[in-house]
């Protein structure tokens, strides 16, 4: 906290130091010196901005993660309390969780934007920041090759068109070789296991649902709901070929699986007698830049034999994944 | 008992008038980023003098643009519930009644839900369907707690908790099947949530707020002798029908207003009242302002502890006063029972 303290401090004295000497006071965050641009972002709201900008809020894990990607993370000066990866964003300043941030301290790191993603973050929230002057710049990746774009747009936005110009073209490079690698391949039904008292899956119009068909998987539940809750019934009489599970929903992905072979119902289905599980990051639900480490992990273990070849190139390595 | 005078209502709300003066300027200045007596001091006085320029602009944002609007609705928010719970304890002759326990408070928070759902467009359309959920609940307790033609105090709780779990039940319904994606905050909500600023503007709340107390304080007289049995009022000249509909539909706007703006937040309408009755007695024409006051200053002092205990993070409202009014409703009612 009190870390936490000394650079706010740090961010604060500059520009008070600058408000000071300038002889008519701006409204709010507006600083007179500095270039202002204008984007529209994924909702269609016109956020004014400035250009390149040095301080940046995350109201997302998936946003910090694409901000530490672009090689920005040295400007990201306030994330939520769930923003874990990469290590380093612990030890930004936290500003209260996705769904109810800590307006006070958002305004104390002087953002000069603050960045959001609609399935996570309310739209209260957005216009509460609207209304305090602080642009805010929410994305809306709804697909795999959404979040490709919205990488690519998010860095030019942030000032770092080259950056994510070449990120999001080292993703579009490994999802072209994983498809071309499945081209051909029967998706692999699949229960993706959200939680598990009560038993919960994803619909298909969540980004999950998406990341998992670029696995080379379907997931057996079609659910108007986003994420149903399920029926062991249902996960019986679909009868999938694998159980997938992943990282952060499941603090113990083995001891939940050890569990599985011994309760009623699930013991008896056919994945979970082959021992047909599957076990990826929880980077697979997060519409960022890692997600396609995940992706292309689930594919191994799904589709083994696609994979038995010499790989088309370096899969292992991507730009993004040795500057983390 | 000491008869009430003019004088003495007047001491008495000027007494919790500055009470909640000192708690609202308190609540200014905790929070995430402290700020000294001084400079708030300096602040509130710039701002009052209209010369918001000698105000840096960080203190300015986080005082008088998140702070005190978040404090201005808890103080509306505090004050609506208190005198609704005030009202509903005479219109149904029970100290238990409080729109949280009676189920109304799910009653508003379930118009609200469809009104989001239906006419998210329409202006003003929370709080109206807030309201209209309020009255529909409020009539359906009152009509459940009914037995051989009277109303019965334990049948009436009962009706309450029985309303107030069926209502959750449809709200959860509600909330599984549709995915609506502004549906998420409402886990928050329903527990009774002031940290995202309504789009409502706080001029109409406090007017809405004004004419609604005002309404029920004329019928003040009325409601002590009403609170002996309604046919002894009726032969001391009450119009029973025409105070009970006041009292009614007043009672519902308040929680009405109090919902759409922040959830169901249990048990101020419960607590408040009874602790101002201890202090100055019953007579509702000095229990009403006084509790509208002492309800203001209690949920201005919950949600300054909600959004300090665990900062940055925030706890909802509802839980602190959860927290607090729960054993205080079991005191309450075992109380009743000797």
């Amino acid at each position: 906290m009190a870390a936490g303290w000394l650079a706010l401090a740090a961010l604060a004295a500059p520009q008070l130091g600058a408000q000071a000497a300038s002889p008519a006071p701006a409204p709010a965050p507006t600083k007179t010196a500095e270039t202002l641009v204008e984007y529209h972002d994924d909702l269609g709201r016109l956020v004014r901005m400035r250009a390149e900008p040095q301080r940046i809020v995350s109201l997302a894990p998936s946003l910090t993660e694409t901000v530490f990607a672009l090689d920005l993370g040295a400007r990201l000066s306030g994330v939520t309390d769930y923003c874990d990866y990469p290590p380093e964003a612990r030890t930004r300043t936290r500003v209260g969780g996705p769904i109810n941030p800590n307006l006070e301290q958002i305004v104390s790191l002087h953002p000069d934007i603050v960045l959001a993603i609609r399935s996570l973050n309310r739209a209260d929230t957005v216009e509460a920041l609207d209304r305090l002057g602080i642009p805010v710049y929410t994305t809306d990746p709804r697909t795999v090759e959404d979040v490709v774009a919205s990488t690519r747009r998010l860095g030019e936005v942030l000032g770092a068109k080259s950056n994510g110009e070449a990120l999001a073209a080292a993703m579009e490079k490994r999802l072209a070789e994983l498809a071309h690698r499945l081209a051909g391949r029967a998706p692999k039904r699949v229960f993706f296991v959200v939680w598990l008292d009560p038993i919960i899956t994803t619909g298909q119009q969540t980004f999950l649902a998406d990341a998992l068909r670029h696995a080379g998987a379907e997931s057996v539940i079609t659910a108007d709901q986003d994420w149903p809750q399920i029926d062991i019934e249902e996960v019986l009489r679909q009868k999938p070929d694998y159980l997938v599970f992943a990282g952060a929903h499941q603090d113990d992905p083995q001891g939940t699986i050890n569990s599985l072979r011994k309760r009623p119902g699930w013991r008896s289905l056919d994945s979970v007698r082959n021992e047909h599980f599957a076990v990826v990051s929880d980077a697979l639900d997060r519409p960022a830049p890692r997600m396609l480490d995940a992706i292309e992990d689930l594919a191994h273990q799904l589709h083994p034999e696609a994979f038995a070849h010499a790989p088309v190139s370096q899969s292992g390595t991507s730009p993004h994944r040795s500057r983390l | 008992m000491r008869t009430l005078t003019a004088r003495r209502i007047v001491i008495v709300c000027a007494t919790l008038a500055g009470l909640l003066l000192l708690v609202v300027v308190l609540s200014l200045k905790f929070g995430t980023r402290s700020i000294s007596l001084y400079d708030l001091a300096a602040l509130l006085f710039h701002a009052a003098t209209g010369r918001s320029d000698q105000i840096s602009s960080d203190f300015r944002l986080i005082i008088l643009d998140i702070r005190w609007p978040r404090i201005l609705l808890a103080m509306i928010v505090g004050a609506s519930l208190s005198v609704a719970g005030a009202s509903f304890q005479a219109l149904l002759r029970n100290p238990l009644a409080d729109p949280y326990v009676l189920g109304v408070s799910s009653g508003a928070a379930l118009g609200s839900i469809l009104s989001l759902i239906w006419a998210e467009q329409l202006p003003g359309a929370t709080p109206f369907g807030a309201f209209i959920g309020a009255i529909a609940a409020t009539a359906a307790v009152y009509f459940l707690g009914q037995r051989g033609g009277e109303l019965d105090s334990y049948t009436l709780l009962l009706g309450g908790i029985v309303t107030a779990s069926f209502l959750s039940a449809l709200i959860m319904f509600l909330m599984t099947t549709i995915s609506g994606r502004e549906l998420r905050g409402m886990a928050f909500w329903l527990m009774g949530d002031l940290s995202t600023p309504t789009p409502l503007s706080p001029a109409w709340l406090f007017l809405v707020l004004i004419l609604a107390v005002g309404a029920i304080y004329t019928t003040s007289a009325d409601l002590n002798l009403l609170l002996g049995g309604e046919q002894e009022a009726m032969h001391l000249g009450v119009h029973v029908v025409r105070v009970k509909l006041v009292v009614f539909l007043g009672a519902s706007l308040l929680t009405g207003l109090a919902v759409s703006v922040s959830g169901a937040i249990g048990y101020v309408g419960l607590m408040v009242p009874h602790l101002i009755r201890l202090l100055f007695g019953s007579d509702y024409r000095l229990l009403i302002p006084a509790t509208a006051l002492g309800g203001a200053i209690a949920v201005v002092v919950a949600d300054t502890l909600a959004r300090t205990l665990v900062s940055p993070t925030q706890l909802p409202v509802g839980a602190m006063t959860a927290l607090v009014g729960a054993p205080v409703f079991i005191y309450l009612l075992r109380r009743s029972k000797t």
